[in-house]
């Protein structure tokens, strides 16, 4: 049974799953737009600073692992879930039609991200896993009247039901023989080495969970997705669904010694390095940012997949690291993105051509436009630096060289097209117009992108708090 | 009972194979019931009657008929010549005969007067689901209520009627 002190554990999520039914009360009762934007934010702040109250509780609620690992994901998920709020809110403004669902799914979007971070047993893994995707076909598809957003949002829903699937037969080949659902029991009764049906349905579980982090042979949705979304429904994609998916296959990897088998970690390296290569490779010709970011983000989880197969107590501390980066970094592009298009004037503004010029009409989106892309391209002074000497450090101290190879061509090749994105900025052109206009935004939205500025650079000159905070997370191994 | 596991688990696969070769939508919803019902019986089989029968009641129940009355609704190909279906045995001899095996399968083990038992381990009640469900799987059903809630919310977004309203910019981008 759940306890009070288990409630106290669980307070993040719960707060966040109120605020999602307080929205729905609200939207039933009346709509109003900057309404549900504020109450969205203020019960993820809520949420946010109930964290330390939640971990202090030190609580161990049946099927849920409260440990460091679920607290660094609840905060990466929560601080990701604040800024998709807070940006949302002018990019929506524009929208004819029903503004207020947006939130609501957003709200249980990220519910499902928290079960999914803190999950210990595959009943509750899978359950958040459908709760996470199942908002996100909503928001995809939101203004299903262009058809580019509908033709997202199915297509998304059709090849994720068909990964859950795949997910759901590994849990059943793994369930049948061990006969065990809790990830730490079903550690326990596989003391040995594992036989064909473990490993296969380990593999199959693989392959769920790496459609949902995109990872190269499963990636064929994530241009398509990326680039027909809506930009907020696109970067939860990016942001809240991969860090948390992530996390929970370095969980499950951690936990559980089917994936630690030989085997398995050959073709994880295999992924990863047809990752980081595919990734960026595909990403050089594009002309669409969108496309271009889903592309950067299949050679992200390729370079983070390093930490899934050294393994170790390193690897928590790098995936931490990484992934605070990662989040950082995208979010600005994205935020960038959502701050120059509305859903109002068709779809938006992603065109690389849109951006020509950027610099000489709006110089504050510019620069953070700039900073976005040279962290995501990994160059010092930029948190996205920390991230990349993390993942590397670890892949040498492995003895990945294959790896370590990898993300070095695969960093090499990425500093062209993200250059090729800031050089278009700078451009000018003799009779230039305004290719973007700046729709009217709320403060709220240009306060959560001076706060992305500030710490893509705080994390890039002075990153040793996080790393500090990082490296004194426990978790049950 | 082990008769009654392998015979169910055989109709059910037999069924599925005759759903996804099947050309017409109707046919192939009637092999997706009985496959069902079979999978149903194998629940049955393993001792987990309460499985057994959610999946008659919302599957091969609610859902396939709400299915099949969807299909009869939009009525595709409505020019396709529509012949007694008496003269085309193809249509209904093969879900006919796979639920036929199931029943002679469950009038056999019940007349055999096995029906009180399972293959293995304990028999699996209502009320140890609803405990355990209500105990410590607690938290995974109010997930699952916020994953219905997402669905709900989004299905009426993306259904909603478009209203020919719009105060402005009527026609222009859309």
């Amino acid at each position: 049974m759940l306890t009070l002190s288990d409630l106290v554990g669980l307070l993040p999520l719960l707060i966040v799953a109120t605020t999602a039914l307080l929205v729905m009360l609200g939207v039933a009762w009346q709509r109003h737009h900057g309404g549900t934007a504020a109450v969205t934010v203020t019960g993820l702040v809520l949420a946010l600073a109930s964290l330390p109250l939640a971990s202090a509780a030190s609580s161990t609620p049946p099927l849920m692992a409260l440990d460091g690992l679920a607290l660094m994901g609840s905060v990466l998920v929560l601080v990701s879930g604040l800024f998709v709020a807070a940006l949302s809110q002018g990019y929506l403004a524009g929208y004819q039609g029903p503004k207020e669902e947006f939130y609501l799914l957003l709200l249980c979007a990220v519910t499902g991200a928290l079960g999914l971070v803190a999950s210990n047993h595959l009943a509750i893994l899978f359950i958040s896993l459908e709760l996470l995707s199942m908002p996100l076909y909503g928001m995809v598809a939101y203004s299903f009247r262009t058809e580019r957003s509908l033709e997202a949002g199915i297509k998304y829903l059709i090849l994720s039901a068909a990964a859950t699937a795949f997910l759901l037969f590994g849990m059943a080949l793994i369930y049948a023989r061990t006969g065990q659902l809790e990830l730490a029991a079903l550690a326990a009764g596989l003391a040995g080495s594992p036989d064909p049906w473990m490993l296969g349905g380990a593999v199959l579980i693989l392959v769920g969970l790496g459609f949902k982090l995109s990872v190269m042979p499963f990636h064929q949705w994530t241009p398509d997705v990326y680039q027909g979304g809506l930009a907020p429904a696109a970067t939860v994609l990016a942001t809240v669904s991969k860090l948390a998916v992530f996390l929970v296959l370095l969980r499950l990897v951690l936990v559980a010694p089917v994936f630690k088998s030989e085997w398995l970690l050959i073709l994880i390296s295999l992924l990863a390095l047809l990752s980081m290569l595919g990734g960026n490779l595909l990403a050089l010709f594009q002309s669409n940012l969108k496309r271009l970011l889903g592309y950067s983000s299949i050679a992200h989880m390729g370079y983070l997949l390093v930490a899934v197969i050294v393994g170790g107590p390193l690897a928590v501390e790098t995936t931490g690291v990484y992934l605070f980066t990662y989040l950082v970094a995208t979010m600005g592009a994205f935020g960038v993105i959502m701050h120059v298009s509305s859903p109002f004037s068709g779809e938006d503004a992603a065109g690389l051509h849109h951006y020509r010029g950027l610099f000489w009409h709006s110089p504050w989106l510019a620069a953070l436009m700039t900073l976005s892309m040279l962290s995501l391209a990994g160059i010092p002074l930029t948190a996205g630096f920390i991230g990349k000497f993390y993942i590397i450090a670890l892949g040498v101290e492995g003895s990945r060289w294959w790896l370590v190879g990898g993300i070095v061509i695969g960093s090499v090749v990425g500093l062209f097209y993200y250059l090729r994105v800031i050089v278009t900025l700078y451009l000018r052109e003799p009779g230039i117009q305004k290719n973007v206009t700046e729709v009217g935004h709320g403060r709220m939205g240009e306060l959560a992108l001076l706060i992305i500025a500030a710490s893509i650079l705080l994390l890039g000159i002075y990153p040793a708090p996080v790393i500090d905070w990082v490296a004194g997370l426990t978790w049950a191994a | 009972m082990e008769l009654g596991f392998y015979l169910s688990g055989l109709v059910a696969v037999l069924a599925t194979v005759g759903l996804i070769t099947g050309s017409s939508p109707v046919h192939a919803v009637v092999y997706l019931i009985v496959s069902l019902i079979a999978v149903a019986l194998v629940f049955f089989a393993l001792g987990a009657p309460f499985a057994g029968a959610l999946e008659i009641i919302v599957y091969a129940g609610a859902i396939m008929v709400l299915f099949v009355f969807v299909i009869m609704m939009l009525n595709l190909r409505p020019e396709a010549k529509r012949d007694s279906p008496w003269r085309r045995p193809g249509y209904w001899l093969g879900p006919s005969l796979l639920a036929l095996v199931l029943l002679v399968a469950v009038v056999a083990l019940i007349d055999g007067g096995h029906a009180g038992m399972t293959i293995d381990g304990e028999l699996i009640t209502a009320r140890d689901i609803g405990l355990t469900l209500f105990g410590p799987w607690l938290i995974v059903v109010e997930l699952a209520a916020i994953l219905l809630l997402a669905a709900l919310v989004t299905a009426s977004h993306v259904g909603r009627r478009i209203k020919p309203r719009g105060n402005r910019n009527r026609g222009g981008t859309q």
